[in-house]
């Protein structure tokens, strides 16, 4: 990021070449089409020369360009009015767009693609971050602006719903386990 | 040997090395254990997600590297000012209005009017328009909630309104009211010289369509400026010359910026 700063020409393709397929899969999940997906991609990397004088040496790259992935992809939603939940009776959504060079998606990944939908913001948010952005905790802790506890109780709110969504009806050992402190509580 | 908080802190890390520590535990503790295997199941399914990469075009970098070379001229390089700076380059023309207005254009009855009230009102007017334009211009990582800005738009939209039903004055009582007519000029006034902040505000801007929170970040932050302004300015005190005059400025502000979005291209 220094080298992007100073002007380097290579290192925005370096910075490009690493953050793209990252983005484009957290944005991908509740956009309609790659090309929409594609389009706050390209804002944010935008975004990203515009914003690249307040870029603190030090700092972690990756979550503060899922910061302004995030809030681009927020403003997206609020101007079109759509948002992820009421659009699930859509019988385009959780199959956004075609899979990659033709492949389709499995049953069981169309399955959690809209279990992934039916989770409330807060936790899918953390979930896609992690699995799809490839952030660890603490680095989604700072792009979405919480504390680490916080978004790991959102995760396991997140997974816990997501089992019960995909059709585990096990109740979760925690509530068998009497005496014990919740995850959210042993934080 | 690891506890249950150790294990499910990596659990939810989704981190979990396979180490003996952690498979030692796992044998000892059922719930643990069960929690794990569910969790096997879950991580495999958006391991799967995870593979599926999207169709990538190869025109895609030539794209952005298009769009980042169009960024020239003075806007671009306005807006790609750190955030300290754009804030301080807004808020220096404000001072200096204000100074010139308190010194040169000040109210006919400036030496009456109540220190204590000048100084209440600079300080309320001073801490909404600091707050305004402070997340208006920073790149804050945490995404305000849309009431953090409603609620400086409507102190900005209300305490002006109120400011005509005020008690009056020792010094307003010896001023005519203004009335609708002379509630033209003040409208000028304040219109006038809050016209180089918003087009600050305006160039400053990263996004190319002005969003939700950037208008009423701006029509708040404009329209005490405004009022601010004219408070230092006009004496008048009539409840419709204040409504019509400066209250409505914070009003125009917002509708200004609101047509702004619509007409501006972009995303």
């Amino acid at each position: 990021m220094a080298a992007y700063i100073a002007g380097d020409k290579a290192a925005f393709r370096e910075l490009f070449r690493r953050y793209t397929p990252l983005l484009q899969r957290a944005m991908a999940r509740d956009l309609r089409s790659a090309e929409e997906a594609n389009d706050l991609v390209q804002q944010t990397f935008l975004h990203l020369h515009r914003s690249r004088l307040d870029f603190e040496p030090g700092r972690k790259l990756k979550p503060w360009i899922f910061t302004i992935a995030l809030n681009l992809k927020r403003e997206h939603f609020r101007r079109s009015k759509r948002r992820r939940e009421t659009s699930l009776e859509d019988d385009r959504v959780g199959e956004p767009f075609e899979g990659p060079r033709g492949q389709e998606r499995s049953d069981a990944s169309r399955e959690m693609t809209r279990a992934l939908l039916t989770l409330p913001a807060e936790h899918r948010e953390v979930i896609e971050l992690h699995w799809f952005g490839g952030l660890s905790f603490p680095e989604v802790a700072e792009a979405v602006g919480s504390t680490v506890s916080a978004v790991k109780v959102r995760a396991h709110r997140g997974y816990v719903a997501l089992r019960a969504r995909l059709g585990d009806a096990a109740p979760d050992p925690e509530s068998r386990d009497e005496g014990k402190p919740s995850v959210a509580e042993s934080k | 040997m690891m506890d249950c908080s150790e294990i499910r802190d990596q659990f939810l890390s989704g981190e979990l090395p396979p180490e003996e520590r952690v498979k030692e535990h796992l044998a000892g503790c059922p719930q643990c254990r069960a929690l794990f295997e569910r969790d096997a199941e879950l991580g495999r399914s958006l391991a799967a997600q995870v593979s599926q990469t999207l169709p990538f075009s190869e025109d895609f970098f030539a794209q952005i590297d298009k769009t980042l070379e169009q960024e020239t001229g003075p806007r671009a390089w306005l807006r790609s000012r750190p955030s300290g700076l754009r804030f301080a380059l807004v808020l220096l023309p404000l001072l200096l209005l204000l100074l010139a207005g308190g010194v040169l254009w000040q109210r006919a009855d400036f030496e009456h009017y109540p220190l204590l009230r000048v100084l209440l009102l600079l300080c309320a007017y001073g801490v909404a328009i600091m707050l305004a334009f402070g997340k208006e211009l920073s790149e804050s990582p945490r995404h305000a909630p849309l009431r953090d800005y409603l609620g400086l738009l409507a102190f900005a939209l209300f305490v002006p309104a109120l400011a005509a039903f005020a008690p009056a004055t020792e010094a307003s009582l010896h001023t005519p009211s203004g009335g609708v007519s002379g509630a033209f000029g003040c409208f000028a006034y304040g219109a006038l010289f809050t016209l180089p902040i918003a087009a600050l505000l305006w160039a400053f801007d990263r996004n190319d369509r002005p969003s939700l929170r950037t208008a009423c970040l701006s029509a708040a932050a404009l329209g005490l400026s405004a009022n601010l302004l004219l408070e230092l300015h006009c004496s008048k005190g009539g409840p419709e010359h204040v409504l019509l005059g400066h209250a409505s400025l914070g009003l125009v502000w917002l509708a200004a910026w609101i047509v702004t979005s619509r007409v501006s291209r972009g995303p």
